[in-house]
Formats: C-alpha cells, sequence, structure tokens
C-alpha cells in the first residue's frame, strides 16, 4: 500500500558573491518518518542512511547534475568525469530530526521513507540559493545552479547582460 | 572508458627506465602513479602502446634539504608532500597545493613527477612550479640534465621531456622568512580538476611588493604566469587596492578553455577574483 511522505526540509546556504557558488556551505535538516503506530522505526539505520542518501541525491539535482549537449547533438557529460555526482567530500552535515503522524490508512500506521530526501531537497536548495540572492531582486534561477550559472545571474541582476 | 591495447614493461632501476623508454622512443610512456595518464588512456586521448612502469624505484621518493633549496623526488606523493615537515617549513606552498590535488585516493597514488611530465594545463602542481620558477632535473640517454620551469611547458600536455628521458627531481626554492605564498582552487568537486587555479608568491620589503609570481592553472595550453599582474605590482605597496587593480589584469595573454565546467569568459573573470584572493592571503602570511 502507499502511502504519502513528509518532507519538509529546512537549508541555510551561505553564498560567496564573487565567485556565485554555494561552496557546499549547506546545512539540512530532513524530518524522518516511516514509524510503526507505537515504538521507533523499522529500522532507524537503514531509515537515516535512506534519508541522508536522498537529501545528497537531491543536491546533485540542485547544484550538479546536468545533460548537456552540443550542437551537434553529442553528449558531452557522458562520463562520470563531466557528470556532477557529488561524492563524500561534497556531503554537507545532514541533520535528520523526527516527526510523527502514523498514518491512518494502514492497520500498521506505517509510511514509506524512500523518497523523503529526495523530493523536497532540489527544492529547498534552490530555495535557499534564491532567498541569498534576494537582496540583489533576483527570485528565479535555472538549476542546477552551477557556479557559472549563479554568477551569470548575478551579474544580470547587477545591471548589464553577463557577456 | 576502456584504453587502447597497450605492453607493459617495470624498470628495476632508474638506468633501465631510461634504456627501456628510449627503446620505444615516441610510443613508450613512463607510468607511476597513473593519475593522470590512465584517465587520458580511458578516453583515449592518449595510447602509449607500451608503458614503462617507474612505480616501484622508491630512490625517486624523497624530499631532501638541499642546503639552498629542496628537492624532491619525481615519485614522491601529493599525500606525503602535503604533510611533509621539510616543506611545510621551507615551501609551505607546495606542501598545499599537494593536499589540495584530486581526493585522498588519488593523493595517495599520485606523484609530483607524474603531475609535471604530464604538463597539463589544468594539473595543480605545474602553475605552483612555474609560480615558484622551479628546476626540473631530467635523466636521459645522454646523462642529466635541468630545465627551468620556464621552458619546461612547452605546449599542450608537452613537456621538455623527450623520448627516453625520466623526470627524476623537481628543486623548488627555500622560500625566505616573511615570504607570502598561497594556492586558490577553484572547482565543484574534490575530484574535478581546478576550473581556474591560482598559486602566488609574495616578497615584501618594507610594506612594498619586492616581486611577485603568480601561476595559473587552466588558463591556456600551459600553465603560464600572470605576467600583467606581476609587473603591475612590482616596487607598490602591498595594499588590498593594490592587490584588486592589479588583479584586473589577470586574464591578460590567457586563453582559457570552454568545458562543461565553465566558458573561457567565466574563467577570464574567475581569474581576477581568484588572483586578488590569492595575493590577499599570501599578504596575510
Amino acid at each position: 500500500m502507499w502511502t504519502s511522505t513528509q518532507i519538509p526540509h529546512i537549508v541555510k546556504v551561505a553564498m560567496t558573491l564573487g565567485l556565485g557558488i554555494p561552496e557546499s556551505k549547506l546545512r539540512i535538516i530532513a524530518p524522518r518518518v516511516g514509524r510503526r503506530r507505537r515504538g521507533d522505526d523499522l529500522n532507524p539505520k537503514i531509515v537515516d542512511g535512506q534519508v541522508v542518501g536522498g537529501v545528497i541525491q537531491g543536491i546533485a539535482e540542485a547544484i550538479y547534475e546536468e545533460t548537456i549537449y552540443d550542437d551537434n547533438g553529442q553528449l558531452l557529460t557522458s562520463s562520470m568525469t563531466q557528470y556532477g555526482i557529488p561524492a563524500a567530500s561534497e556531503a554537507p552535515a545532514v541533520t535528520v530530526g523526527r516527526s510523527v503522524t502514523p498514518s491512518t490508512t494502514n492497520e500498521l500506521g506505517v509510511k514509506g521513507v524512500g523518497e523523503t530526501g529526495t523530493i523536497a531537497s532540489p527544492v529547498a536548495v534552490v530555495n535557499a540559493v534564491i532567498d541569498a540572492l534576494s537582496p540583489l531582486g533576483i527570485t528565479s534561477i535555472e538549476r542546477p545552479l552551477t557556479s557559472e550559472r549563479v554568477w551569470r545571474t548575478i551579474q544580470q541582476a547587477q545591471g548589464g547582460e553577463a557577456r | 572508458m576502456i584504453p587502447a591495447a597497450f605492453d607493459y614493461e617495470r624498470a628495476v632501476s632508474l638506468d633501465n627506465a631510461v634504456e627501456l623508454l628510449s627503446n620505444h622512443g615516441d610510443e613508450g610512456k613512463a607510468i607511476a602513479g597513473g593519475q593522470s595518464l590512465l584517465p587520458l588512456m580511458k578516453l583515449r586521448l592518449a595510447r602509449p602502446t607500451v608503458l614503462v612502469d617507474i612505480d616501484r624505484l622508491s630512490e625517486l621518493e624523497y624530499v631532501r634539504d638541499a642546503g639552498d633549496h629542496i628537492e624532491i623526488g619525481a615519485l614522491a606523493r601529493m599525500a606525503d608532500l602535503a604533510k611533509d615537515a621539510t616543506l611545510r617549513q621551507h615551501n609551505p606552498l607546495v606542501a598545499a597545493a599537494a593536499g589540495e590535488v584530486g581526493d585522498p585516493q588519488v593523493r595517495h597514488r599520485a606523484t609530483i613527477g607524474g603531475s609535471a611530465a604530464h604538463g597539463d594545463p589544468a594539473g595543480d602542481l605545474p602553475s605552483v612550479l612555474l609560480a615558484l620558477d622551479a628546476d626540473f632535473v631530467i635523466r636521459g640517454t645522454e646523462g642529466e640534465r635541468t630545465e627551468p620551469a620556464a621552458t619546461f611547458f612547452k605546449d599542450f600536455f608537452e613537456t621538455a621531456l623527450q623520448p627516453g628521458d625520466v623526470l627524476t627531481a623537481v628543486r623548488v626554492p627555500k622560500l625566505a622568512k616573511g615570504t607570502g605564498w598561497s594556492y586558490q582552487k577553484f572547482h565543484r568537486r574534490a575530484i574535478d580538476w581546478a576550473i581556474v587555479g591560482v598559486a602566488a608568491v609574495l616578497e615584501r620589503d618594507d610594506g612594498n611588493v619586492k616581486q611577485a609570481r603568480i601561476g595559473l592553472t587552466n588558463m591556456g595550453l600551459t600553465p603560464l604566469r600572470a605576467s600583467a599582474v606581476e609587473a603591475a605590482l612590482q616596487g607598490v605597496e602591498a595594499t588590498s587596492d593594490a592587490f584588486r587593480s592589479a588583479a584586473e589584469q589577470a586574464p591578460e595573454g590567457t586563453s582559457p578553455p570552454s568545458d562543461t565546467n565553465g566558458s573561457s569568459e567565466y574563467r577570464r573573470e574567475m581569474s581576477k577574483v581568484l588572483v586578488r584572493r590569492a595575493l590577499e592571503e599570501a599578504a596575510s602570511r
């Protein structure tokens, strides 16, 4: 039986305006769900791992991962050298919190946690960056937030086209 | 991601390495840690038909205080250089830059000689060695010679090394007390090459810049010196304003590449920011 997950994330991001990058100074708080009606997670470690891994996958979507083609339709990001999957070095500290609202739609009161991390973190990261840039009047920015794209957005907002 | 077929020979001594490499001429390539060469072979951008493995020539794995300079054996690993006490005391720039290369796995295999011999303009150590005016010790069929950094890096992935040559050591100066230094590496992930990197060595005399030497990573076909910035700083007071205005000339004479990590224009702009930061950090040391 499928039940929806609950996924509020809180992200703090420190920007460096000169280079226009979030520099991985992210702090993320994600809740964990998927509890039995009484008692703890069915398997707390698996739940934590699932949430943290998902959060980082979402960050990858927000900042790193992109399929880029050249004018001839040739895929330029065809290997792990170019396609930006983050590794442990890029992973920020993730604080996993708890929020307990047992499901009322099944006997066990359980919920899935599979996509808890991935669903919210891209949005949360992008919104945090937009919030950081809001003094410049920036209200939207395209994913992924590569350093060059953030820099160009800042240049445009500061008057003048990014050449 | 599978390299073209190649033969493999293991050198048992330095003389043996020179002999094996000279037998194979253009077709042979020395391999040590393989952290630069193997990725290129997997992409088939390099297709040597014979690899001569020099990785076990442990006599080339050292850092030695040679009086007026430090001599670093070609097979010294980045991870060892990063924590080497002699370097940290006399040339902390090399130690710091070595600690910025790749990730821990890469640093435990990658060698300073490999990074230099590869001549990759995106490598961290080449621009550092260029900024330091390092000397390269080369053993070939005709014996030993040294080549200064200014003429060692010839072209894209091309150095002064000829077929049959083995780079055996790199000599870097001892930085005098009060000499500032910095290596600024700007990249997306630890395993990525620098989008732009800047090495700076700053000598001061009574608050004025005596000499600034600045190396640029990934700003052209070879590691480059930011000559215009260096000239602009000569003799001026070492202030943030002076650094900011001189750094504007960082892209002069460069031809940075455009790739999926950044456009050429972006690299030019970032070089200004990073040169300024490098100078400021150097001045704080």
